[in-house]
């Protein structure tokens, strides 16, 4: 049985030799009873091989070369123009704050896009998911409302059911920002279990922490203050920013 | 007179270390066109693509030469532009490119594919399916090995953000390509005992 202490991130850490001395030695202790260890740290391996072996030898360029190559000079500053539009249009969208109803059924979900015309869109969830567009949804929290948080734990787990069942490639980030830091705070959060199961059962689910916040969290606490989030949740430099990010890539955005 | 002859050899002693320092910085830029093409293709799954990236990349890093502080940084400066072309690139062809739909590129049908490529297309498909932070994490750490501080330094994230989403990324390939895999020879086997 491997010791619960030694976590996932932590073998990887040892396949990728990644660990200090002291930390390598509990590893090998470890190794010599325990089994499990042991085949987790060939698996990873194992992994790591069959990785490099599939990008070895990519295929040759010329073959699969078209007439035509991209310029990216003018467009690069096409992008950072819109970009820039897209900071002011998200901004004044957050201002105003539009009621934002939030129900566990898929039929009153509200969203947010951004079109091809650099338009944003707020509309119900269904009829631009029925759109022929990547299935990619960003789920936003900023209050401590462990209701709120449950409403999104939920249409998360309903939307990846239903791309799931229909075969339908997905990817969906929880975003917390502001007091919901709370709910992915260890020893705060009543969720960690919930978090973990889903974790486990979508490899395509992430759940983001906004470092902002969490700095925010570090100066009203006092700078002896562990801000430790749960295990596997990211930390982005900045919520908003990421959320600007992810519409510019064609993302839907819920608020919850 | 002698000083004027002085500082026009200085001013060409200038020129000419100049151009050295130059010639130098493009022979070692150029070592890592290969990587960097590698690592492209395993984010994008595309060679024209890859190599667009890669051409932006090298001019780019060309052109802002003087903001590398310290060649030892090379590297991770690279892979770093590299990652801004690619997220410049995802940003403005997503109108008419959707990353999740380029297809793998295949020449065979599957009945002639040999064993090592299927193998190889197995694991390409289940990179490509991969959250494109975990892919990248994993192209970095696996492909290039790099340390997670630099993949930290090159993605812009947290060294723990490195860590769960390799762990995550790792757990679903273990997922996709280990576990199916035993599942598929119970499976195999079970049919043959029916038999």
């Amino acid at each position: 049985m491997t010791d619960p202490r030694i976590s996932d991130e932590r073998v990887n850490a040892f396949v990728d030799d990644e660990l200090d001395v002291v930390e390598k030695n509990e590893l090998f202790d470890g190794l010599r009873t325990d089994g499990d260890l042991s085949q987790r740290i060939c698996e990873l391996r194992q992994l790591s091989e069959l990785v490099r072996h599939a990008y070895d030898k990519p295929p040759a360029i010329e073959k699969y070369r078209k007439p035509e190559i991209r310029r990216f000079g003018a467009w690069g500053r096409v992008a950072a123009s819109v970009t820039l539009v897209a900071v002011g249009a998200l901004l004044g969208w957050f201002g105003h704050k539009p009621p934002q109803q939030l129900a566990s059924a898929a039929p009153d979900l509200r969203a947010m896009y951004w079109d091809e015309h650099r338009a944003f869109h707020n509309t119900d969830f269904n009829s631009v998911a029925a759109q022929n567009r990547p299935k990619r949804v960003i789920v936003h929290l900023n209050t401590a409302s462990p209701e709120k948080f449950e409403k999104a734990l939920a249409t998360a787990e309903q939307l990846l059911n239903a791309y799931r069942q229909t075969g339908q490639e997905s990817e969906i980030e929880v975003v917390a920002n502001a007091s919901a830091i709370r709910m992915l705070r260890t020893d705060y959060s009543p969720y960690s279990d919930r978090v973990r199961q889903l974790q486990d059962r979508y490899f395509n689910l992430t759940f983001l922490a906004c470092k902002d916040a969490i700095d925010q969290i570090r100066d009203l606490e006092g700078p002896h203050s562990d801000v430790s989030l749960l295990p596997d949740v990211d930390v982005a430099p900045s919520a908003l920013e990421h959320i600007l990010e992810r519409l510019s890539e064609g993302w839907l955005y819920i608020n919850v | 007179m002698k000083r004027l002859a002085a500082k026009k050899d200085a001013k060409v002693m200038n020129v000419i270390s100049d151009f050295c320092r130059n010639q130098q910085f493009k022979r070692a830029v150029a070592e890592y066109r290969e990587n960097l093409y590698r690592i492209a293709y395993s984010w994008c799954h595309n060679a024209a693509l890859a190599d667009d990236l890669v051409q932006e990349t090298l001019a780019k890093a060309l052109k802002n030469s003087s903001q590398l502080r310290e060649q030892q940084t090379l590297r991770a400066w690279l892979y770093r532009i590299l990652c801004n072309c690619w997220r410049d690139h995802f940003r403005r062809s997503r109108d008419s490119v959707d990353i999740d739909d380029l297809v793998l590129v295949e020449s065979d049908t599957p009945d002639r594919r040999h064993d090592r490529q299927e193998i190889i297309d197995r694991v390409r498909n289940a990179i490509s399916r991969l959250p494109m932070g975990q892919r990248q994490v994993i192209s970095l750490v696996d492909l290039e090995e790099c340390t997670y501080i630099e993949v930290a330094q090159v993605l812009d994230v947290p060294i723990g953000t490195v860590m769960s989403r390799l762990s995550r990324a790792r757990k679903a390939l273990k997922e996709q390509l280990l576990e199916a895999e035993v599942q598929e020879s119970t499976r195999l086997r079970n049919l043959r005992a029916v038999k």
